[in-house]
């Protein structure tokens, strides 16, 4: 009865109501949120956990950076080496909002370091607990699977054991009782310092010393590692040559930046002197740069070859498709707006290859891309008087083959991608030029009509209306649209899947399909999560290309 | 003016004598044409005129293209709805030839060879897979829907702390490749499935539960119900409806666009998924279309014919689908691109 009265109050009265609403929006969230971070944000770091495993089916030793260095090479070291050193610099970002923030509202929020430390251990002292428990709850399925009746009670019984264990056990106790801590100081230094920024100077504390913890002790651990790999080389008398290998492409890196630093400022400059000075500096630091990391290939020949050979197919695959898929969803988009009849007719057909299940239209390819003479296209060449071709069962380039065909002997290194890979590059461009001009028409249908009207009456022509009114106003689509291109060709695989032969040795097989090959035939687990961590870092780092170069010019009208 | 030119060339037709002689012509050669056809008659000179009245019926037609400077642009239009369409054809065409035609080099079947996709079907055990996948859509349907209307109205409309720091931290997940998930989810479902009194391997938890959380879902109904008129909420609230009743009773009915958005693509993801339904299932218990299509793809091989009306077979209800909802498909489609 007195509960009642209890939760009567809390939830009455205008901050009940508030209570309530909050209340109300986490119900409504939390079956999504809890499957979202089920299988979409703790994958993640189980992922980085698989990947620092020798894990075949089941889990097997430690072994640290082994995997990524397995496929990158020494790479491994130096771009853990930069991720600790990109925390240091968000450390430095950190540090200088806040005193920008202290100075501004002429306020001195330094008790605030106290609870973020603090909370910056909780942070550590709860990975290392999850690092610690993981082992054992996933344990449980082998203990259980033994077992004849599998009650929910068993399990709990299970994982309370698991969690009870001798090295789980401490490094919860750790956790928890840090974090009482956190929260008693923080309560304290909210207190005695009564303002609206608190929580927020906290939080930026917090996160500054995770980072920094994270810096240090990612720099840590790669001198650790290297360290190792240093003991082993010269157990068997090599010298594995990290350390020179880290500060060449971490000085290439330096000079690069520098070069574009200058570069940029070049465009500043009011005298033609100084301009070419500083276009002259740019361009020798941007040499050294460029020397310094031409390191890279070499260090990485170390790695997995198949690797290198996915990565290569996947960007003749982003090369050959999006470009051309773009271009032509373009001009088509731009007939079609013209307000035909019929031009509603148009969209909806082009359209079809895009809802077509993938699977069922790489049959369809497959069979007229057959290397049968009497398959449709090799009789379509007949009619033009060529000779059939082996289609998805040849690994030769595309340029060799044309090569050969004017008798033109072409060099291994511009044999482009292979026949075979052109075949699933075609059915990938039918697929999707469909979505892209419909998404291109949405685009059109945003540019003013004023605009081109008045064009006219000053006189330009179609070209001129498109070269500098219709193209620029639609970078932000093709902005977008290439984005998820590019993006796409690095998750492609359902129809190479499907049309990949042996006879093309592997030219077809992206870096997706190399990684789920290994995943999938070959079971090395372990070693596939750290690729697949490899494919995430290159997506990453092409965005961020994407967006400094492209993103930049993107003119939103 | 028009008098006199009139007078000076008697030949020139008047507008409604113009369109009479140009019907008089078209009867004609409806008829020739029917007489030739039901006659076979190969006479040339018959040919010869023939021809020639197609060629005077049409002149005015491409001359009118021609003036409107809009035959170029329909050249081009029909040339890329061909190659769009072709493999469609082709693939038709085949499925309804015998097999010794199929490997040939004629693009029309002779015959019509129907018993093919009766074959197909039975064959590739289409009908247990075509179950499987309706199964597996449906129960991921409703509970990706139900999940994600929720979070999203929440999303959208109620003020909780934390709520753009949730929101921004699973939008972040978007970017991430798929190949980085299927490892650890593959562990995570094999586990579930150890633990749980129901297997999840080859079983329909590990096919649907994984996608009923739905970022994408979430986000394209979240920018809708944001366009929800708040004094819409403010009635409600004086009628004394909460924030469920009123979702159940206001919002939804209103957002039937998006909703049919969501129910089309996740129809097109579950016929499309392969690398997944791989992983966990090993028999063709709860194998849906997609696998069940390439297995048949792969055992039939030569007999194209009838991989061809498997693989037309496993295309039909999308696009049935597509069809009757192109018009909102297109446009959320194109919508949702350009804010995304």
């Amino acid at each position: 009865m007195e509960n009642k009265n209890f939760l009567q109050k809390i939830f009455t009265g205008r901050r009940g109501r508030k209570l309530r609403e909050y209340l109300t929006a986490y119900t409504f969230i939390a079956p999504a949120t809890i499957l979202v971070f089920i299988f979409g944000i703790f994958p993640v770091g189980f992922a980085l956990f698989v990947s620092l495993h020798r894990w075949k089916i089941k889990r097997g030793d430690m072994l640290g950076l082994a995997n990524y260095v397995k496929a990158i090479g020494n790479l491994a070291y130096v771009l853990v080496f930069f991720l600790g050193l990109g925390a240091l610099y968000g450390v430095y970002v950190l540090i200088k909002r806040i005193i920008n923030m202290a100075k501004e509202k002429e306020e001195s929020p330094w008790p605030c370091i106290f609870p973020g430390v603090i909370f910056s251990v909780v942070v550590f002292a709860l990975l290392n607990w999850f690092y610690r428990a993981l082992p054992q709850v996933l344990d449980i399925s082998f203990l259980i699977r033994r077992l004849e009746d599998k009650t929910p009670a068993v399990f709990f019984q299970l994982l309370k054991d698991a969690l009870r264990s001798e090295t789980v056990l401490p490094t919860w106790r750790l956790f928890f009782w840090l974090l009482i801590a956190g929260l008693v100081v923080s309560g304290v230094v909210l207190r005695l310092w009564r303002n609206k920024r608190n929580l927020n100077y906290q939080s930026k504390f917090a996160l500054l010393f995770t980072a920094l913890g994270a810096g240090v002790g990612l720099l840590y651990y790669t001198f650790l590692q290297v360290n190792l790999a240093y003991a082993e080389s010269i157990a068997e008398g090599v010298d594995p040559g990290i350390w020179p290998q880290v500060i060449m492409i971490s000085g290439g890196v330096v000079l690069l930046g520098l070069a574009w630093l200058l570069w940029r400022r070049a465009e500043k400059q009011d005298s033609t002197w100084r301009f070419i000075l500083y276009l002259l500096g740019a361009l020798v630091l941007l040499v050294g740069g460029w020397l310094l990391i031409g390191e890279i290939p070499e260090i990485v020949a170390q790695g997995d070859e198949d690797l290198w050979e996915g990565l290569k197919v996947t960007i003749f695959f982003s090369l050959g498709t999006v470009p051309f898929q773009l271009g032509i969803a373009l001009f088509l988009s731009i007939l079609l707006f013209q307000k035909l009849k019929g031009s509603n007719i148009f969209r909806i057909l082009y359209f079809i290859p895009y809802v077509t299940p993938a699977i069922a239209s790489a049959a369809v390819f497959q069979q007229m891309f057959s290397n049968r003479e009497s398959a449709p296209i090799n009789m379509f060449l007949k009619l033009l008087g060529m000779a059939p071709q082996q289609w998805l069962n040849e690994p030769k380039g595309i340029i060799t083959l044309l090569g050969e065909l004017v008798n033109l002997p072409i060099p291994e290194w511009a044999a482009g991608p292979s026949l075979a890979l052109t075949v699933i590059m075609l059915l990938s461009i039918w697929t999707y030029v469909g979505y892209d001009t419909v998404i291109y028409m949405a685009g059109l249908a945003n540019i003013p009509d004023e605009l081109n009207d008045s064009a006219e009456v000053d006189g330009a022509n179609g070209w001129q209306i498109f070269r500098h009114i219709t193209f620029p106003l639609l970078s932000p689509t093709t902005y977008f649209l290439s984005l998820i291109a590019i993006i796409g060709t690095f998750k492609a695989f359902n129809t190479i899947w499907v049309l990949r032969s042996n006879l093309a040795l592997g030219t077809t097989d992206t870096f997706s399909v190399k990684i789920f090959i290994e995943f999938f035939e070959k079971k090395f687990y372990g070693y596939a999560s750290a690729m697949s961590f490899v494919l995430f870092a290159i997506i990453l780092i092409l965005t961020y290309i994407n967006n400094k170069t492209q993103g930049s010019k993107v003119f939103y009208g | 003016m028009a008098n006199k030119s009139k007078e000076k060339n008697p030949l020139i037709l008047s507008p409604r004598w113009k369109i009479i002689v140009y019907l008089f012509l078209i009867v004609i050669t409806v008829i020739l044409s029917v007489v030739f056809v039901l006659r076979k008659s190969t006479s040339p000179l018959f040919l010869y005129f023939l021809g020639v009245l197609y060629v005077v019926i049409l002149i005015p037609v491409i001359r009118k293209l021609f003036q409107s400077k809009k035959l170029f642009t329909y050249v081009i239009l029909i040339l890329g709805a061909a190659i769009s369409l072709i493999p469609f054809i082709w693939m038709i065409s085949t499925s309804l030839k015998s097999l010794g035609e199929a490997l040939g080099s004629s693009f029309f079947p002779s015959e019509l060879h129907f018993e093919n996709y009766i074959e197909a079907w039975r064959k590739a055990d289409f009908s247990e897979y075509f179950l499987n996948t309706i199964l597996i859509t449906a129960i991921t349907l409703v509970g990706q829907i139900t999940f994600s209307v929720l979070a999203a109205y929440a999303f959208a409309r109620i003020k909780f702390p934390g709520r753009d720091l949730i929101f921004s931290i699973m939008l972040s997940t978007l970017m991430i490749p798929a190949m980085v998930f299927i490892i650890p989810n593959f562990l995570t479902v094999t586990w579930l499935g150890r633990i749980t009194p129901i297997p999840w391997i080859n079983n329909w938890p590990a096919l649907t539960i994984p996608f009923m959380g739905n970022i994408f879902s979430i986000f394209l109904l979240k920018q809708f119900f944001a366009q929800v008129p708040d004094e819409l909420y403010d009635a409600a609230q004086m009628d004394g409806a909460g924030h469920f009743r009123f979702l159940i009773q206001v919002v939804l009915p209103l957002s039937k666009a998006p909703l049919m958005v969501i129910l089309v693509l996740s129809f097109i993801g579950s016929w499309n998924s392969l690398a997944w339904p791989m992983l966990v299932t090993n028999t063709p218990d709860w194998r849906p279309i997609s696998v069940g299509l390439m297995q048949f793809v792969n055992e039939a091989g030569q007999e194209i014919n009838l991989t061809m009306a498997g693989a037309f077979i496993t295309i039909i209800p999308i696009l049935i689908i597509y069809f009757f909802t192109q018009k909102q498909f297109t446009e959320s489609i194109a919508r949702s691109g350009l804010k995304g």
